[in-house]
């Protein structure tokens, strides 16, 4: 955890050179691809954060989060392209019902507890996807996605020119959710959340009712996954069932995992990482990289989810606590140097 | 009548297929408390084993070279389950939730291999030509292959039941799902009945996973995506370490999918993770099991 006094002037420094680089002169983040995968990566980043306070803060291993993600974005797009509805007013609407969704879905969740409670929130994640891909009601337009109607987003969202407002759209998102993330960590209510991870029957034994602060962090992370979903809709410019299934979850569990859980920064770093990662790897594999390799080896190497996979099956053999477990590890040496 | 008895008996055979699936999860989280994501693996593995035994090892599909390929998709996927077993979950020793994430990614890095060799697309299997007849019952016309899934999930089924009721390792399992602190304190080797109900589970999953090529007419590096889900939802509904258990649900969710579906299309999904939500606010445990890690 940043307890130091540097540590927060320069997480401020490090967002403002993020925010300034669109503007400065020539380096590459004025290309608006970059611009692009940039706002995606920052918005995945929050996301694996809002996955961190369930997982990592609560220790509840949830296979369901994407589709609080996923509702965010399609009740957005709905109450916008069907019903007409002021986009404000929409992604202010898309938080309340993800909030009671979470809480309907959860409370019924988490009567089951550790590996259960994972089975039971992947189907419950599956039944949304389910949902998206078959298009009931004719809402969703299934495997086709939901294009957003550009006429009733903010204008300044629209076009190449303002992709540099889509890169400060997710940035603005990603430092406000780490905002929340910070205040409901530190509060008397994320004590608790990191009690229950610990010694969830001392809780109780001290007169608190573990299911229902467990049912709180479940909403909140939901609700904010649901805004952060919001942001996506506009980055992306639509809805897509991929958002909804259950490999999007993973991709999350695997973010914080390479970050490491518990650091907030780490969960951001993971998600940013992995989001990057993915793009760079998938454009490696079109090149002409592994020509030289025998067939295979580069078969598998093309697919970006075998380095990630490998990658993932390391550190949690090997490495616990990911990169920021590393950089504490290292941390904690230098400092008892000489002791 | 007709209609209902072909809806009936395509559900049964749907449950047989999920009950190949769950079975060795069932076990494995039962004995081991491990949540293995790498099951959809198994199956894969397993399809891939018999779409090669029928097209490179007997191009000619006969009734006993589908034998073979399911007997030969069985022992691969089971034999991948034992190495990874040795290789990767033994070493996280009750580390339950490391356990499930590290399965998380053998089951990312298995689909890369196996998209990375063959490619992602969806490849037949090839299969004798009477699985494609039907019989008719009464005026009931129904497609074969139905009762060919719930003759082999039976003799499994008969046969998993039996090596736990009637053999020394198999009264170590179930020892060791009721109590395994209990079993390792008296001295009896757990680890070897670890490795046992992984190489059965895997075995389970490699026979599902060709007949489940059969079902969805292919085998791609993909396929095992929602079969996993329906085999966790199974698992849960019948409880934890429960054979019989996970029997019943699978048929259960089985028929309730198919009749579902026949009155709406794609409403059988929604039914049920609507069967499991009522199955958890009523008895979290499942319907048979007795188990909680």
């Amino acid at each position: 955890m940043l307890r130091w006094k540097y540590s927060r002037p320069l997480l401020v420094a490090v967002t403002l050179i993020f925010a300034l680089l669109p503007f400065i002169g020539n380096n590459p983040v004025t290309n608006p691809g970059l611009q692009q995968t940039m706002a995606v990566a920052f918005l995945y980043g929050a996301l694996a954060l809002t996955y961190d306070l369930l997982f990592g803060f609560t220790g509840l291993l949830s296979f369901g989060h994407a589709l609080y993600f996923a509702s965010g974005i399609y009740v957005t797009a709905i109450l916008i392209n069907t019903y007409n509805w002021n986009f404000y007013l929409a992604v202010l609407a898309a938080i309340i019902f993800t909030s009671i969704l979470a809480a309907l879905t959860g409370a019924a969740s988490l009567r089951t507890t550790g590996i259960t409670f994972a089975m039971v929130t992947l189907a419950f994640g599956q039944a949304g996807h389910v949902i998206i891909t078959r298009d009931f009601g004719g809402l969703t337009h299934g495997d086709n996605g939901l294009p957003i109607n550009a006429d009733r987003i903010p204008s300044f969202f629209i076009g190449v020119v303002n992709t540099k407002f889509l890169y400060l759209l997710a940035l603005g998102i990603l430092v406000f959710i780490y905002l929340a993330a910070w205040w409901i960590t530190e509060s008397s209510a994320g004590r608790v959340f990191a009690a229950l991870r610990d010694n969830e029957q001392r809780v109780s034994v001290l007169g608190l009712n573990p299911n229902r602060f467990k049912l709180l962090s479940f909403v909140l992370s939901a609700a904010l996954a649901a805004f952060i979903g919001a942001g996506m809709l506009v980055v992306s410019g639509g809805g897509s069932p991929r958002f909804a299934s259950s490999e999007t979850t993973i991709a999350l569990l695997l973010m914080v995992i390479l970050g490491g859980p518990v650091t907030r920064w780490g969960a951001v770093l993971g998600g940013i990482l992995y989001s990057v990662l993915g793009t760079r790897l998938n454009s490696l594999s079109q090149g002409s990289t592994f020509d030289s390799l025998p067939t295979f080896i580069k078969g598998p190497l093309s697919e970006p989810a075998f380095t990630l996979g490998m990658i993932f099956i390391l550190i949690v053999m090997f490495a616990p606590g990911g990169i920021s477990g590393a950089y504490y590890r290292a941390r904690f040496k230098y400092l008892n140097k000489g002791k | 009548m007709s209609t209902f008895l072909l809806i009936l008996i395509t559900g049964v055979g749907l449950g047989a297929l999920y009950f190949l699936v769950a079975s060795g999860l069932s076990l494995i989280y039962g004995l081991m408390g491990v949540l293995n994501f790498a099951h959809g693996s198994f199956l894969t593995i397993g399809a891939f084993t018999g779409l090669w035994v029928s097209t490179k090892v007997f191009p000619n599909p006969t009734t006993w070279t589908f034998i073979a390929a399911m007997i030969a998709g069985g022992i691969a996927a089971g034999l991948f389950a034992l190495v990874m077993e040795q290789l990767v979950i033994n070493r996280l020793y009750n580390r339950h939730i490391d356990q499930a994430l590290v399965t998380v990614g053998v089951a990312l890095v298995v689909a890369a291999v196996l998209g990375g060799w063959f490619g992602n697309d969806l490849r037949l299997l090839p299969t004798p030509l009477w699985f494609m007849k039907a019989v008719t019952i009464g005026d009931a016309i129904i497609p074969i292959d139905r009762f060919i899934y719930i003759g082999v999930a039976a003799i499994l089924l008969t046969a998993m039941l039996s090596i736990l009721k009637f053999t020394r390792i198999g009264l170590i399992i179930r020892a060791g799902v009721e109590n395994r602190s209990m079993v390792s304190a008296l001295g009896i080797n757990v680890r070897l009945a670890f490795s046992t109900v992984f190489f059965i589970g895997g075995f389970a999953a490699g026979v599902g996973g060709v007949l489940i090529s059969v079902f969805s007419y292919g085998v791609s590096p993909g396929m095992a995506g929602s079969w996993l889900i329906y085999g966790f939802i199974v698992v849960v509904v019948g409880g934890m370490g429960s054979l019989t258990g996970s029997a019943i649900a699978a048929m259960l969710i089985g028929i309730t999918n198919q009749f579902a579906n026949y009155y709406v299309t794609g409403l059988g999904d929604f039914v049920v993770v609507f069967i499991l939500a009522a199955v958890l606010l009523t008895k979290p445990s499942g319907l048979l099991g007795k188990v909680s890690h």
